[in-house]
């Protein structure tokens, strides 16, 4: 029997002979660079369309440089400022490629965005936050990520808890879990990112997505009301004892496992939950589904959260021709559909045709579709000296959530501290 | 004429490696302290000298006053607790019997492993539920001690410290045995003769005789704990909220995680200062024993 796995390698393989043709280009020679941060299936996936790519462009080699996700992020910017980036590489929208745009590391695509009219093929709010840079368009959406609660159906039958949709609902079933005797949130903050969603959820909800702005682009204090109101709101699921115990000492899939094994009913987790989820036999909408996470001010614009995964082309790269040929390549709805499907993610590209999704995803592009704003999570929204000052703060908050107000005064001086010594630079 | 160019043999076999170690070693070092003088963010070529501006700011930065608090609770640990097992190993086990050549092995099998491998081997150990640690708490019935050990802002560094220990232990004990064979065994019989007990001649003969040993222990046991930072990185990476910072966690954090390689290389060149200053120490020691030898 053909796995999962090999039988998507045929599907890509039938995909990439289909679209072969109009790919092919006669005039793309030479070595083509490339380097990419995913691992498991993503890491599999991108190997076999760059195979794809070289494949139906005879006259390209391919020089391919795969680096470790964590070391990525520093091997990549040394890379660029030597001055030998590969061609083209995958990196994460918002203020990481605003930070490398800013030092003239990236080459914009205009041109093909362009030809290939994109503006039809992603939404408004993609384009806005995830591509367009300095008036420019930079990047070329992969596959997007959107963080929701992902609870256990069995737990909520188990207790008769009905999806929340305002905070108050959401206390409420928290509490039916408690009395059950069941943590209602798992919660696996070892590596800290996973904390960070409880902030930028919360903050979305009240103080909308601009005020989250001037925070991360900091022109927004630490100490404001806003954040000391989302702070507050945390402590109370935190006091409670909603969450489960030692929070800081798992990492995101003994969180995801809690749920799954319903030791926890419920995780806030971006959709890269699903393949996690699917990798322990469970079907999306029977054995986990999702709710976005409840309104708190019902006059806060609807807000969408998550990473937006991209590819870019480098300043310095040396066969741009080809660099920009595989970002259009990548366009491609097939392209697009089977990353999603095999990563459990969504597909920024509306020429996908959803009704392949399953039903969990297929509702949460609906959401996506249905939010003003697209903002990206918090290590993603504000610059890295920043993120790492906040990151902390998540885990501290988690281990001693009574002193947040002082704890806040001395992320504020932090904070701004890195924001002073940046403009400095 | 040969006599008088008698340099020039010796310092062609030396050349190469003078060349390699001015290259790799000196030129790297002279570069931080370099980069220690501007606000270099790690890749590009723009960056300003700023002169003394990040030694300034790293003075009243909290977390590096966080930092250095780590490094002496770290080193104070660390000068005592693997020496004093190490030395207590290397006496329970000298001799030539059987059993001690497999206890030996035994102890100094963690010192072949990398820090990183000793490092994931402790997080499974010190995992909250599954770790043998706590299992072993509660099967003891001391469940109030059973803790998520690298989570809890108030035992992760000791319980970081425990595991590097475990490795540091069995090579301070192979010191400490290799010192034991230069103690003459008429010298002891002698103390035994004048009715000395055996912690007198512990006390009065054999550690005064190890002295050398104990200064390389020493000096070792600080230069690898002030350098110490793949267990930590591997097991905590400083964390929860930089309880587990030492001096090199935090150097790698501001110039990797943050991208202030100027500011990370001003940490480099105190953490420098601090080793240069025990290394000196310990040459003088060395210097010191051998006078008394000569």
């Amino acid at each position: 029997m053909l796995s999962k796995r090999n039988l998507l390698a045929v599907m890509l393989l039938l995909a990439g002979l289909m679209v072969a043709p109009a790919l092919s280009q006669d005039d793309l020679m030479g070595d083509f660079t490339l380097s990419h941060y995913f691992g498991g299936f993503g890491g599999e996936f991108i190997e076999q369309i760059v195979d794809d790519f070289i494949a139906a462009n005879p006259g390209l080699m391919h020089a391919e440089s795969p680096v470790d996700h964590e070391q990525f992020k520093t091997s990549i910017l040394v890379q660029l400022a030597g001055g030998n980036p590969p061609d083209t590489f995958s990196y994460w929208a918002g203020a990481r490629i605003q930070f490398i745009v800013d030092d003239g590391f990236l080459m914009p695509i205009d041109d093909i965005w362009e030809a290939n009219d994109m503006d039809s093929q992603f939404p408004q709010a993609v384009i806005d936050t995830a591509a367009t840079y300095d008036m420019h368009k930079y990047a070329l959406p992969l596959t997007l990520h959107w963080v929701g609660v992902f609870y256990n159906t069995a737990l909520f039958e188990q207790v008769g808890a009905m999806t929340p949709t305002t905070w108050d609902e959401l206390v409420d079933v928290a509490d039916k879990f408690k009395m059950a005797g069941i943590p209602a949130f798992a919660l696996g903050s070892r590596d800290r990112w996973p904390a960070q969603f409880w902030f930028d959820m919360i903050l979305l909800r009240t103080a909308g997505n601009d005020y989250r702005q001037a925070l991360m682009s900091g022109e927004a204090s630490y100490t404001d009301p806003e954040v000391v109101r989302a702070f507050g709101l945390w402590k109370e699921l935190v006091d409670a004892g909603y969450f489960n115990a030692d929070a800081n000492a798992y990492g995101y899939i003994d969180s995801a496992n809690m749920v799954a094994n319903g030791e926890a009913a419920m995780t806030l987790m971006g959709t890269w939950i699903g393949g996690h989820f699917a990798s322990v036999e469970m079907t999306p909408a029977e054995d986990f589904d999702y709710f976005s996470f409840p309104t708190i001010d019902a006059d806060t614009p609807r807000a969408s959260l998550g990473p937006i995964d991209t590819f870019v082309v480098a300043a310095d790269a040396n066969n741009a021709d080809a660099a920009k040929a595989f970002l259009v390549y990548l366009t491609n709805p097939d392209v697009q559909w089977a990353f999603a499907e095999g990563a459990g993610n969504l597909a920024p590209s509306l020429m996908v045709d959803t009704s392949n999704y399953n039903d969990v995803v297929a509702r949460i592009a609906g959401e996506i579709a249905d939010s003003a704003v697209y903002a990206f999570n918090y290590d993603l929204a504000t610059p890295p000296p920043v993120a790492e000052v906040g990151l902390n703060s998540f885990s501290e908050f988690m281990a001693n959530p009574g002193d947040y107000e002082a704890m806040l005064e001395r992320v504020q001086a932090d904070a701004q501290a890195e924001f002073m010594a940046m403009m400095d630079g | 004429m040969l006599r008088r160019h008698k340099w020039i043999v010796p310092a062609s076999f030396l050349l190469l490696p003078l060349l390699v170690y001015f290259t790799f070693v000196i030129l790297p070092t002279l570069n931080s302290l370099y980069y220690s003088f501007t606000n270099w963010v790690g890749y590009g070529s723009d960056y300003k000298f700023i002169g003394l501006a990040n030694f300034e700011k790293i003075f009243s930065d909290r977390l590096f006053s966080n930092a250095i608090r780590n490094t002496a609770i770290w080193l104070a640990l660390a000068m005592t607790v693997p020496t004093l097992l190490g030395l207590a190993l290397a006496l329970g086990l000298q001799g030539k019997r059987r059993i001690n050549t497999v206890y030996k092995s035994l102890f100094y099998l963690p010192i072949c492993l990398s820090p990183v491998i000793i490092g994931i081997i402790w997080v499974w150990l010190y995992s909250p539920k599954l770790g043998i640690v706590n299992i072993f708490l509660r099967a003891l019935g001391l469940n109030e001690l059973a803790t998520a050990w690298l989570a809890n802002p108030n035992t992760a560094l000791i319980a970081v410290f425990v595991a590097w220990a475990w490795q540091q232990t069995g090579l301070n004990m192979v010191i400490f045995l290799a010192g034991l064979t230069s103690v003459p065994a008429p010298l002891v019989e002698a103390a035994k003769v004048d009715g000395a007990n055996t912690w007198q001649t512990l006390r009065k003969v054999i550690i005064p005789m190890l002295r050398p040993s104990t200064v390389v222990v020493l000096a070792l046991t600080a230069i690898n704990a002030l350098k110490s930072f793949e267990i930590i990185w591997v097991m905590t990476r400083g964390g929860p909220f930089n309880k587990s910072d030492t001096l090199a966690v935090f150097m790698y954090s501001e110039s990797f995680r943050k991208f202030k390689m100027g500011y990370g290389s001003s940490a480099a060149v105190i953490l420098f200062a601090m080793t240069l200053i025990i290394i000196f120490l310990y040459f003088k020691q060395i210097a010191r024993a051998e006078e008394l030898y000569d």
